[in-house]
């Protein structure tokens, strides 16, 4: 086994509570809204 | 009055173009040059690739766009640059070949007293034999070759419904290629494709790429903070390979494709072959086919261009070793290193150096991702050096410049797959700065606040958000200004 296959293994699964969360509506409403802040914020930063 | 030419109506020419044209008042003019008459918002260009979008989603005309605002077009293509005019003409000029269906094909001089280099990259498949999708390999570079790659995929789909197991392979198809991140979300965008169709256990899918490893990205790697650690984007990366069952080959050099066949080699100097039945690989980019001469007619191209085509401005292209590149060794004006009033932007200006470590393999071959200056950084640039040329019609040409630095710039890059408001998913990821600046953050080279990866629906909307609001932005439709690059 190549060594980038072996550290994909070794890499960590996420949780059914992990999955369940990229997708539940409610949640990804407010990572929506708290991406979006940071994205700006993040924009902003540069002062350009 | 001014002149400002424009060559080039991607992002960073274009956004120079409506920026130049809401600031100057009529009596100055701005003229846009572009071989293309349609504008693409180039990273929906991945939904195309898929079939969730079609051509005229991610496209549209730009001569009625610069009629209503004022800027004249000439569909044509630049071909020489004269700077310092000519004996016959005494005054800066480029001359360019019209791709306009009525002028087709005809020679034309169009003066300027600035000018804006923004004409993108040459997509360099000749790079590699057999790449591209005039050979073997497909691309999603161009609206025209996302259909391609969609018609192929939905073939490989439909033989896999027929019980043939097929082998998909998503990478890019030299050493030097950049735009990693392109690739990265095509895959995944692949891989929700098979799954929604009902044959992902009928795939094999693989990830084909130069990086040193995964979550490079032609960045060199991300730290983020996360749950109270720091993690790599590395290990973010794996996880989500893992995931999804994608396989990986990194540190890969594609040598030649031919059917069915990759030919590629590594930084350990082996040479491997990687069978595929179907491949969506990038290709390298180099700078477009644009000469520059003096005013008595000699060939100066080497004096403003970098032997691969792009444009020398305002950065540090002093040869030195890796352990001392500097962020204050990348441009922050965008001004031609030779002609104050020629700005080049976007992929047209030649980086300093890579961003990821440079690495050569036991044969002599450069495997070293090229730096990613695509999006909002190639937005930030035109407006950067729109405001600089605006100012110096304004106030004189001892106008300071406006700066916006790479290594004070962040980035974001949304890699969504799927459509619709339940059904996709995404990996949003945000750098800041893009070039890391270990003087500020000297753990990481960036801020950890503002450095992140997550993984969910909410990315999936934000991408969809940009789709609609730079497609907005790029048509002038009012208060279209405050919308960030």
């Amino acid at each position: 086994m190549d060594s980038v296959t072996a550290d994909i293994q070794n890499s960590p699964l996420p949780t059914a509570q992990t999955l369940r969360r990229r997708n539940h509506i409610a949640y990804q409403l407010w990572r929506f809204v708290a991406l979006n802040v940071r994205f700006v914020t993040m924009i902003f930063k540069g002062n350009h | 009055m001014a002149k400002v030419v424009i060559l080039g109506a991607g992002i960073s020419g274009h956004t120079a173009a409506l920026h130049l044209r809401r600031r100057l008042g009529r009596d100055h003019e701005v003229v846009m040059v572009s071989p293309n008459s349609k504008w693409n918002w180039i990273p929906s260009n991945i939904w195309v690739g898929v079939g969730k979008m079609t051509t005229d989603e991610v496209t549209f005309a730009l001569a009625p766009i610069y009629k209503r605002k004022g800027i004249t077009f000439h569909q044509a293509l630049a071909t020489e640059l004269h700077p310092e005019g000519s004996t016959e003409i005494d005054r800066p000029y480029v001359t360019v070949r019209y791709t306009d269906p009525e002028r087709l094909d005809q020679v034309a001089t169009i003066t300027y007293d600035y000018l804006v280099n923004a004409t993108g990259p040459k997509l360099n498949f000749a790079a590699t034999p057999g790449l591209g999708p005039d050979a073997n390999t497909v691309s999603v570079c161009t609206p025209g070759h996302a259909v391609q790659a969609a018609a192929a995929l939905a073939d490989a789909i439909t033989k896999m419904r027929q019980g043939e197991r097929q082998r998909l392979v998503v990478g890019v198809g030299h050493g030097t290629c950049t735009c990693e991140g392109a690739a990265f979300e095509y895959t995944f965008n692949v891989e929700h494709e098979l799954r929604t169709a009902g044959v992902r256990d009928m795939a094999d899918v693989t990830y084909l790429t130069n990086e040193y490893e995964l979550g490079d990205f032609g960045v060199g790697g991300m730290v983020f903070t996360q749950n109270g650690f720091e993690t790599t984007s590395k290990l973010w990366t794996e996880s989500l390979f893992r995931e999804r069952d994608v396989k990986a080959v990194v540190q890969a050099h594609v040598e030649r494709v031919e059917p069915g066949v990759i030919h590629y080699e590594q930084l350990d100097g082996t040479k491997n072959e990687l069978p595929f039945d179907f491949a969506m690989l990038l290709p390298p980019f180099r700078g477009v086919d644009l000469r520059a001469f003096d005013r008595a007619g000699e060939d100066i191209t080497s004096e403003l261009f970098l032997a691969n085509g792009f444009m020398k401005v305002d950065a540090n292209y002093g040869a030195k070793p890796y352990d001392e590149w500097s962020a204050a060794d990348w441009p922050s004006t965008y001004e031609s290193s030779r002609f104050p009033n020629v700005f080049a932007v976007g992929i047209a200006f030649a980086p300093p150096h890579q961003i990821s470590q440079p690495r050569t393999s036991a044969n002599g071959t450069v495997i070293t991702p090229s730096p990613p200056r695509t999006g909002m950084p190639s937005g930030v640039m035109g407006k950067t050096a729109a405001l600089t040329i605006i100012d110096r019609i304004e106030h004189g040409t001892s106008a300071r410049p406006h700066e916006a630095s790479m290594a004070d710039m962040g980035a974001a890059c949304v890699a969504s797959s799927g459509m619709g408001l339940r059904r996709g998913t995404a990996a949003s990821m945000t750098m800041y700065p893009v070039v890391p600046d270990y003087d500020r953050f000297p753990a990481t080279g960036r801020s950890t606040k503002d450095t992140f990866g997550e993984i969910g629906l909410a990315g999936h909307w934000i991408k969809y958000m940009l789709h609609v609001l730079f497609i907005y932005k790029a048509k002038a439709r009012p208060l279209w200004y405050l919308i960030p690059e």
